[in-house]
This record gives structure tokens, C-alpha cells and sequence, in this order.
């Protein structure tokens, strides 16, 4: 039985990438709104 | 309290692969590349999850017209698109030294393809409609249409004749799984339900103030 350890590591390498690239796009995302929301009272 | 369930999720996944990698033992008959399972299982779960909350977070809106119930579905219907392509990508890389094939239009693959196109869809159709109100009263029906889905997807082993394996562990037999693999896969759905439980919440804070800015 061949021990096909190279299919195991892309399956979970990718779903690390993906599942980072999201936690930090919501991160990144959170960021510019809360500054945002801080920004805009002082211009208006 | 998001930021300790960030890092609960982070602990569990740390444990899930210990549990997966370490704890678990080579599976007799597949070899390593079952422990992808200890991905793809936890995965669909969690996306089952994701759905069952779109749904229940639609149906709410269109009773109440809360807009929190509207960012409760909105969030999981997100959450569980990533959930759904990774149950896909995952199933199609072990399928390739399993099956032979990396992808088969078996009714299990199938109907799993068209609950992915049906959620992307309910994104899209969200990222499409300007105003709050309309938007959410159509993406609720969406989301209640869409939901009908779920089961689809899970009995499509026991209804069609299917490549794909029956249900293992939310089928209506005891789970034949060997223990210690039985547990490996229980600490990673934990895992994995604590995960989104940390994007559910992050992604609903960001809808928030997205409609306050």
C-alpha cells in the first residue's frame, strides 16, 4: 500500500491557506471599518 | 470573548491534528490518506451547520424582519461556502489514490457541487441588491429554497446508487469506526465547529458595522 503522504499534506496545505486567508481577510476587514467608523465623525 | 474563542478554535485544531496525525492509527485498508478525513468529515459538518443557520436565520428575518437574523444568514451562508469548498477539494484530493478519479459524477459529488453553486449563488444575489431591505427578503427565500439542499446531499448515498460510502457516523447503524479514529474525527469536528463559531462572530461584527458606516 503506497503511503500516499503527498496527497495528505496538499489536502490539509490547502485548507490552511484557505481557512488563514479568510481568518485574516475578516481581520483586515474588521480593521478598516472600525477606523473608518472612527475617522468619520471628525469630517463630517 | 471572540479573541479567546479564536484561540480555543486555534487550540482545537492543534489537538485535532495531533489527534489525526498522532493518536489515530494507519487505517488498515487506505493507508494515510484516510486522515484526510479528519478534514473532509468535519468540514461538510460544519458546513452542514453553516446551511441549517441560513435557514433558521431566514426563516427568522421573514418573521420578524430583525436585521440581526439577516446577518446571522449572511454570515453562515459566507462561512459555509469556504466549509463546502474545502469538503470538496479535500474529498476530490483523497479521491484520487482512493477511487482513482479525482472527480466522479456520482450523486453524493454531485448533489454537494450544486449545494456550493446554490450558496455562491445566494452571495452573489446579495452582493447584487443596493437596498438592505430587499436584499435580505430575497436572500431569505433563497436561503430557505436552498436548504432543501442539505438533506439532499446527505441521503443521496442511501437514495441513489452511489461510489461515494454511506454515512458513517450520522447513519441510522452504530458507527463501525475504530475508536481511536472515531475520536480523532470527534476532537477535529469540535474543532472546526469552535472555528466557525470565531468566523460567525467576526463576520457578523463586520456586517454590523458595515451598516453603521
Amino acid at each position: 500500500m503506497p503511503s500516499n503522504w503527498g496527497y495528505v499534506f496538499a489536502a490539509y496545505g490547502i485548507a490552511a491557506v484557505a481557512l488563514v486567508f479568510y481568518w485574516r481577510h475578516l481581520a483586515r476587514r474588521t480593521r478598516a471599518l472600525a477606523t473608518r467608523r472612527a475617522v468619520k465623525p471628525r469630517a463630517a | 470573548m471572540t479573541r479567546a474563542l479564536g484561540w480555543l478554535a486555534v487550540l482545537g485544531l492543534v489537538v485535532g491534528l495531533a489527534a489525526g496525525f498522532g493518536y489515530a492509527p494507519r487505517e488498515a485498508v487506505q493507508g494515510n490518506v484516510q486522515r484526510i478525513m479528519y478534514l473532509h468529515v468535519p468540514a461538510v459538518l460544519t458546513a452542514y451547520l453553516a446551511f441549517v443557520l441560513v435557514l433558521l436565520g431566514s426563516i427568522a428575518y421573514l418573521a420578524t424582519r430583525r436585521p440581526g437574523w439577516d446577518r446571522l444568514a449572511a454570515a453562515a451562508g459566507e462561512i459555509g461556502v469556504l466549509f463546502t469548498g474545502l469538503t470538496i477539494v479535500s474529498g476530490s484530493i483523497w479521491g484520487k489514490p482512493t477511487w482513482g478519479t479525482w472527480w466522479t459524477w456520482d450523486a453524493r459529488l454531485t448533489s454537494t457541487a450544486v449545494l456550493f453553486c446554490v450558496y455562491v449563488g445566494y452571495l452573489l444575489l446579495r452582493s447584487l441588491i443596493e437596498d438592505p431591505e430587499a436584499r435580505a427578503r430575497y436572500a431569505a427565500v433563497v436561503g430557505i429554497v436552498g436548504a432543501v439542499n442539505i438533506p439532499i446531499v446527505h441521503f443521496s448515498v442511501k437514495w441513489w446508487r452511489a461510489l461515494h460510502q454511506p454515512s458513517t457516523i450520522l447513519g441510522p447503524e452504530r458507527s463501525p469506526i475504530d475508536p481511536a479514529i472515531g475520536l480523532a474525527l470527534f476532537v477535529n469536528w469540535v474543532a472546526f465547529t469552535l472555528l466557525f463559531a470565531y468566523f460567525l462572530s467576526r463576520r457578523m461584527e463586520i456586517a454590523r458595522l458595515e451598516e453603521q458606516t
